[in-house]
């Protein structure tokens, strides 16, 4: 449970009426980095959206709605509201839910946030409470992630050379071999399986033509 | 109505109709069961599988896939506190201190009933009401089309939830996408960047799966996972208490979830947390809830189950999906060439009505397979994350060479992918980006029309009644937010007046 926040399950009862509201409040207590950076990568393309839509056209010659009418209006939203919420983040960096008529929803799902990170907890045992039922802490759950995004580009780049299936099926047992740390055996197993199955229905059942590559093998 | 019920009758009890609604229900059991995978991933996954089948037997199975998957989801929530699909989130509260106390098939079987009962009854509704909407909608113009696609966005930009300006973001961002390749109605080629693969658009179900499929599933791994709680066929008999307890709050339950789904963009999710909501203020046992208390569990599993029946009144009758599924299944009903709107029911009858009926019996066989089955089915949670991951990835990434039948298509669903993960990662809400998506295209066309309508004027859009009350309500439901957080801070910071 993050510091400064009170256990809204204390003497085993769930209050989700809002009673210790203030830690919700205390939740932000300023912008974070990522949160900025994102934003602002979206006003950005907001900006490129309304500019290029207006080189588009944004009113036909017969004064009608031109092809860049829409461009135009969905990037300037998109510019608008980046920028209303850039500000938001600087200027009131308490929860934006307070007082709203979603306030009671939020403070719910809040809830229920808590208790799945508490069921994690305890999943993970005492002394190891950080590991995750796949064995690895927080930051190594992380990586695994760019891992996997990487694995899955190398693999679509392999589609010309070996063909979709198999690309696949090497994806399958890389992930599984060497970022899931599973055994030699069951990974090619398993990536077997999967290639078998995948043919079977893919292949027989639905007859797709898919690309067997440079190798055409399948 | 008699003579449409017993066309779709007709069109849902054939053997192969039933099999596949048989076939849609159990996989969307299991799919709606593993965390990261909820209805719209399932949905997403299997849509490409459907492609060689008859449109009402694809539609009936995955349909299915979504109703299912409440019923999964609901069981993943109780057991591990993941829940497969957000519209179970609220179940990790009572449910999993149910199964905490023991009562872990009891808490099933609460949720099975309620989620069967709630169902037949909003088919019920759903039934009744969205054919007159139909009829109702038939005599609308470009510019009621237009006002009712803005109503769309700009619910399901009020209820995007925590910030209403992200709401707006992502629902112009949808937007934005949808627009690129050649404009419509126009010759114009938009944000291609010389591509000729973009010429024709990105391919909306292509997004979907990247963005529900392999952005949940890997935001899962980098979310952990819990162990499962064991529960055992003798633990499902609920005791005669937990049943009385449950009639109410399913009945209430049911009621709200009917009222949010039918709302555009408001979806199962929000019906199920305002459910707890009203039960934890109204209940007579709601010092219990937070517990494990049956109310817990009956009311937002029955919101959930009545709000996904009652988001295919505007999906099916306006053509405006209600929530990110049914925008999924608007994807769907457009690539098998249908277009969902008010003539769908006037052209396509034996398929709207036989796709209604089929809800019927896959809800039967949900709750027959459900009660005694469930902790059959809970074996799956005990299958390692770490091996079903890298299957969805397969699958996904198949799938999606088999939707474009091109390589470009699989780098569409990797980037839509990476864009998911990344929205999940900072909370950007998904749903107003999907709508957008779907939307878009609709929402041009309208524009285009109206304008042209007007002589360049949108100002047509004021002069026609129907049209004019839309856009008020549309204008009304974006500031809502806006207006009631000002009422709330203004309340607190002067609680002497509320004495007045």
């Amino acid at each position: 449970m993050p510091a400064g926040r009170t256990n809204p399950f204390k003497d085993g009862v769930c209050d989700v009426t809002g009673a210790d509201e203030p830690a919700l409040a205390e939740e932000r207590s300023g912008p974070s980095r990522a949160d900025v950076i994102g934003t602002a990568i979206v006003l950005v393309v907001g900006l490129v959206v309304a500019v290029m839509g207006w080189g588009y056209g944004f009113q036909a010659d017969n004064g009608q709605v031109g092809p860049g009418f829409l461009p135009v209006l969905t990037g300037s939203f998109i510019v608008v509201a980046s920028a209303l919420e850039l500000l938001r983040m600087f200027l009131a960096p308490t929860a934006p839910v307070e007082g709203s008529f979603m306030e009671g929803v939020e403070k719910v799902e809040a809830r229920a946030k808590e208790e799945l990170a508490r069921a994690m907890a305890e999943s993970g045992g005492g002394e190891k409470e950080e590991l995750d039922v796949f064995g690895r802490t927080h930051r190594q759950r992380g990586r695994a992630v760019q891992l996997v995004f990487g694995v899955m580009f190398v693999a679509i780049l392999l589609i010309p050379l070996l063909g979709l299936l198999l690309s696949m099926t090497l994806m399958t047992f890389v992930i599984l071999r060497f970022i899931e740390s599973r055994g030699w055996l069951m990974s090619a197993a398993v990536s077997a399986g999967a290639f078998l199955f995948f043919f079977l229905i893919f292949r027989l059942a639905l007859g797709l033509p898919l690309p067997t590559g440079m190798l055409g093998l399948v | 109505m008699l003579d449409n019920l017993v066309l779709g009758f007709q069109t849902a009890i054939t053997p192969e109709n039933l099999l596949f609604c048989l076939v849609g229900v159990v996989l969307g059991t299991v799919i709606g069961m593993l965390p990261g995978l909820g209805s719209a991933t399932g949905v997403a996954i299997l849509l490409p599988v459907t492609l060689s089948l008859d449109p009402v037997t694809a539609l009936i199975m995955l349909a299915g896939i979504y109703y299912g998957s409440q019923y999964g989801a609901s069981t993943s929530a109780i057991l591990i506190s993941t829940p497969g699909d957000s519209s179970s989130v609220v179940l990790s509260l009572d449910g999993y201190q149910m199964a905490r106390r023991g009562r872990a098939g009891a808490a099933l079987s609460i949720s099975a009933i309620a989620s069967f009962i709630a169902a037949i009854v909003s088919l019920v509704g759903l039934m009744a009401l969205a054919q007159p909407i139909a009829r109702w909608a038939l005599n609308f113009g470009p510019p009621e089309n237009l006002a009712i696609i803005l109503l769309g966005l700009a619910t399901i930009v009020s209820f995007a939830g925590e910030n209403v300006l992200r709401g707006i973001t992502m629902a112009a961002l949808g937007l934005a996408v949808s627009m690129i390749g050649v404009a419509s109605g126009f010759s114009t080629a938009r944000f291609t960047f010389g591509s000729i693969n973009l010429l024709s658009g990105l391919q909306f179900v292509a997004v979907m799966l990247g963005i529900f499929a392999i952005g949940e599933v890997l935001n899962q791994i980098r979310a952990g996972g819990v162990t499962p709680i064991r529960a055992r066929f003798r633990d499902l008999l609920i005791t005669r208490t937990e049943l009385r307890r449950s009639v109410a709050p399913t009945l209430r339950g049911t009621g709200l979830g009917f009222i949010v789904g039918v709302l555009p963009g408001a979806g199962a999710t929000l019906a199920s947390f305002m459910a707890y909501g009203v039960e934890k203020q109204v209940s007579r046992y709601r010092h219990e809830m937070g517990n494990g208390a049956p109310e817990g569990v009956a009311s937002p599993e029955a919101a959930n189950n009545a709000a996904a029946n009652a988001s295919f009144i505007p999906t099916l009758a306006l053509g405006i999906p209600g929530s990110g599924t049914t925008a999924i299944l608007l994807g769907a009903f457009i690539m098998f060439g249908l277009q969902p709107g008010p003539l769908l029911f006037a052209q396509q009858p034996d398929l709207v009505w036989g796709l209604l009926v089929s809800f019927f019996f896959g809800n039967l066989i949900l709750l027959l397979l459900n009660l005694p089955m469930a902790p059959v089915f809970a074996q799956v949670l005990r299958v390692p994350y770490a091996y079903l991951y890298p299957l969805v990835l397969f699958v996904s990434l198949v799938g999606a060479f088999a939707l474009g039948n091109n390589t470009f298509t699989v780098w569409v669903v990797f980037f839509a992918g990476l864009l998911g993960y990344f929205m999940k990662r900072f909370d950007f809400p998904a749903a107003p980006f999907v709508l957008g998506l779907v939307l878009g295209p609709l929402l041009e066309r309208a524009l285009v029309q109206t304008s042209a309508m007007g002589h360049g004027s949108l100002l047509i859009l004021l002069q026609r009644p129907v049209s004019a009350v839309l856009l008020v309500v549309a204008l009304l439901a974006l500031s809502l937010p806006l207006i009631s957080s000002v009422i709330g801070r203004y309340r607190r910071r002067h609680p002497a007046r509320q004495d007045i």
